[in-house]
């Protein structure tokens, strides 16, 4: 579904990241794990197609289709959503309003609920939620949009215990939840912590450093490497 | 005045509206007569209803009401110089035969149903200069819904107007008003209100309607414990010219004001002229002017001034105007919204009132209206 190859992206004129080769299969779960600055949210926006980040060399398919060349808006249409780490507020717009322009009503009441967010329907978006609610709202917006590839940035930082195993639910539940045509979707959820591996079936992890990916494998066995021995590359590797 | 006994002329119906100036009222949040406390509508150069529902609301025209109480004589230009400009001297020297409302909301009265006034203005290129006067005495509680209107063929005219306002002791007052007058029209509307000790206003301001030049002053002067917040949502598209300039006077110890002020211009011009003065100890003001602007052409102005004439008296704002902000736009884009649709939105949510400040029985009705007014519908 997600294929990159040898992706090169820079801001401003500085590279953020170097020859990122990943690909997803549909159905699949993929965590991506680095240090802070590593270059992980810089490769959701340039997957995204959110500025400033620039493609400069390399490419990203999506269902085979090139998104290099593609806004932002086709690259949503394509079927790419991604649940934003700070997302910004909007004052005055609710979430039932953005719910009624995307045409979901129907979806907000069954997903809000589910996602334990029913009380916020009427209230204004991202404003004044604390961080396991903006966490939690992201994932509910992903559901409003059906997309079917699924990006999550750092989608437990902020939460507390408690919501880390509901996000962790929820990304799992729409990851091997068909899209609205009956087609799989796949995900991909990066992470500094990798707390949220103990809350979703990853398929595959990759450590990204210095931008750029150093390692990919087994989720559980690259978690309790890093837990031990930082974001260095297994000698079993 | 608290001593005057409450004359039984609660009920004058000098006309009828018609079903076409009923339609054109509703949208400016007009509704059926028996549904409200009272109602005030002046058509052209005539009221064409005063009529009061209840026995704590009078209701009358202003040239009656002159000549029934003698008191009225001392509210009117009580507020204001008849010679402050040149717009207050033409309607001043129009005062041989004075257009415009009287209300007085009885001492002690607690209005249930909102009391509603309106100005129609019918004639294409007509002019129209009215005078109303509002008294809201000791302790009365009061809903008010206000507004004008033309039909859609009037697009030129002029209409000046002047409102004179007291709150006496510990009288409340919740307010709307939305105005739609025509495109190539000009209008200045001047208000004046004073909040005498422990009184309370609560006013909301839906001004999106396209008009060449609106000029919209109001000065408001805060007895001791006296509390007013106000908000505005103001919209200027191309060949809309809007001029606010508000100034608020915390004249005693213990007043309080909050003015907010929404200004969206879509190639019109916007200037917001607020003037917030502490006049003595313990006062609290705020005014709070954001400005978005959605295209290169047209200009929003927001002055802010604060005053600070007493120890004691805090005094503060918040200003901002600026373009729609490309990160909101990306973020609602990349959930699948094109970027009208996504520019739509964040208008609509930088307009959206709060409701806190609408009363609470006419919140769904004002919400209808501005979204009508939002979808372009005014």
């Amino acid at each position: 579904m997600l294929e990159i190859s040898e992706l090169c992206v820079d801001v401003a004129g500085k590279p953020v990241l170097s020859d990122i080769s990943l690909t997803l299969q549909p159905g699949e779960l993929h965590v991506l794990l680095g240090p802070n600055g590593s270059g992980k949210s810089s490769l959701l926006a340039a997957i995204m197609g959110l500025p400033p980040y620039r493609v400069t060399g390399g490419s990203i398919r999506v269902d085979g289709v090139p998104v290099n060349d593609l806004s932002l808006r086709e690259r949503a249409a394509l079927g790419i959503g991604m649940a934003f780490q700070r997302p910004p507020s909007l004052d005055g717009v609710t979430v039932s309003a953005f719910a009624g322009a995307m045409g979901a009503g129907a979806t907000l009441a069954r997903e809000a609920a589910a996602l334990d967010l029913s009380a916020f329907v009427a209230r204004d978006m991202n404003v004044g939620f604390s961080g396991g609610e903006i966490k939690r709202w992201e994932i509910l917006k992903l559901f409003l949009q059906d997309p079917r590839l699924m990006l999550f940035d750092e989608p437990e930082s902020g939460v507390d215990l408690e919501h880390v195993i509901a996000i962790g639910q929820a990304i799992g539940r729409i990851t091997r939840t068909p899209d609205g045509q009956g087609r799989p979707r796949a995900g991909l959820v990066i992470t500094h912590t990798g707390l949220i591996l103990n809350h979703v079936e990853a398929d595959r992890a990759h450590i990204l450093k210095g931008g750029r990916i150093i390692h990919s494998g087994d989720p559980r066995a690259i978690f309790a490497h890093i837990q031990t021995h930082g974001y260095t590359v297994p000698e079993t590797a | 005045m608290d001593d005057l006994t409450p004359q039984p002329k609660d009920t004058q119906l000098l006309g009828d509206l018609t079903n076409a100036e009923r339609d054109m009222l509703h949208d400016v949040g007009f509704e059926d007569e028996a549904t409200r406390a009272g109602t005030s509508i002046l058509a052209d150069h005539e009221m064409r209803v005063a009529l009061s529902n209840d026995p704590g609301v009078e209701i009358l025209p202003l040239n009656v009401a002159l000549k029934t109480y003698d008191f009225v004589q001392s509210l009117m230009f009580g507020l204001v110089d008849p010679e402050e400009n040149e717009h207050i001297r033409l309607v001043a020297e129009h005062m041989h035969d004075p257009l415009g409302h009287f209300i007085w909301v009885k001492p002690g009265a607690k209005v249930k149903l909102p009391v509603q006034s309106f100005s129609l203005l019918e004639t294409p290129q007509g002019r129209q200069f009215t005078h109303d006067i509002t008294l809201i005495d000791e302790g009365a509680e009061v809903e008010m819904v206000s507004g004008s209107a033309v039909p859609g063929n009037v697009q030129k005219g002029r209409h000046i107007s002047i409102g004179e306002s007291y709150m006496r002791k510990g009288a409340r007052c919740t307010s709307v008003t939305v105005e739609h007058w025509g495109p190539e029209m000009e209008v200045y509307s001047y208000g004046y209100s004073q909040l005498d000790e422990g009184a309370s206003s609560t006013s909301t301001a839906i001004m999106m309607s396209p008009i060449r030049h609106h000029t919209s002053r109001s000065v408001s002067t805060l007895a001791a414990g006296a509390k007013s917040a106000s908000q505005a949502i103001v919209f200027a598209p191309e060949g809309t010219e809007r001029v606010l300039a508000t100034e608020t006077r915390l004249a005693a110890a213990g007043a309080t004001s909050q003015d907010i002020a929404r200004m969206v211009s879509a190639g019109g011009t916007i200037v917001n002229d607020a003037v917030l003065i502490g006049d003595a100890v313990r006062t609290n003001g705020f005014l709070g002017c954001d400005g978005l602007k959605l295209r290169d052409a047209g200009e929003i102005r927001a002055v802010p001034q604060l005053r600070a004439r007493a120890e004691g008296t805090q005094l503060s704002h918040e200003a901002s105007v600026g373009m729609i902000d490309g990160e909101k736009l990306n973020y609602l884009m990349a959930s699948g919204m094109d970027e009208d649709a996504a520019r739509d939105l964040i208008v609509q949510g930088f307009l959206e009132l709060d409701k806190g400040h609408v009363p609470a029985d006419l919140t769904a009705r004002i919400e209808e209206i501005v979204a009508k007014a939002k979808s372009g519908g005014m």
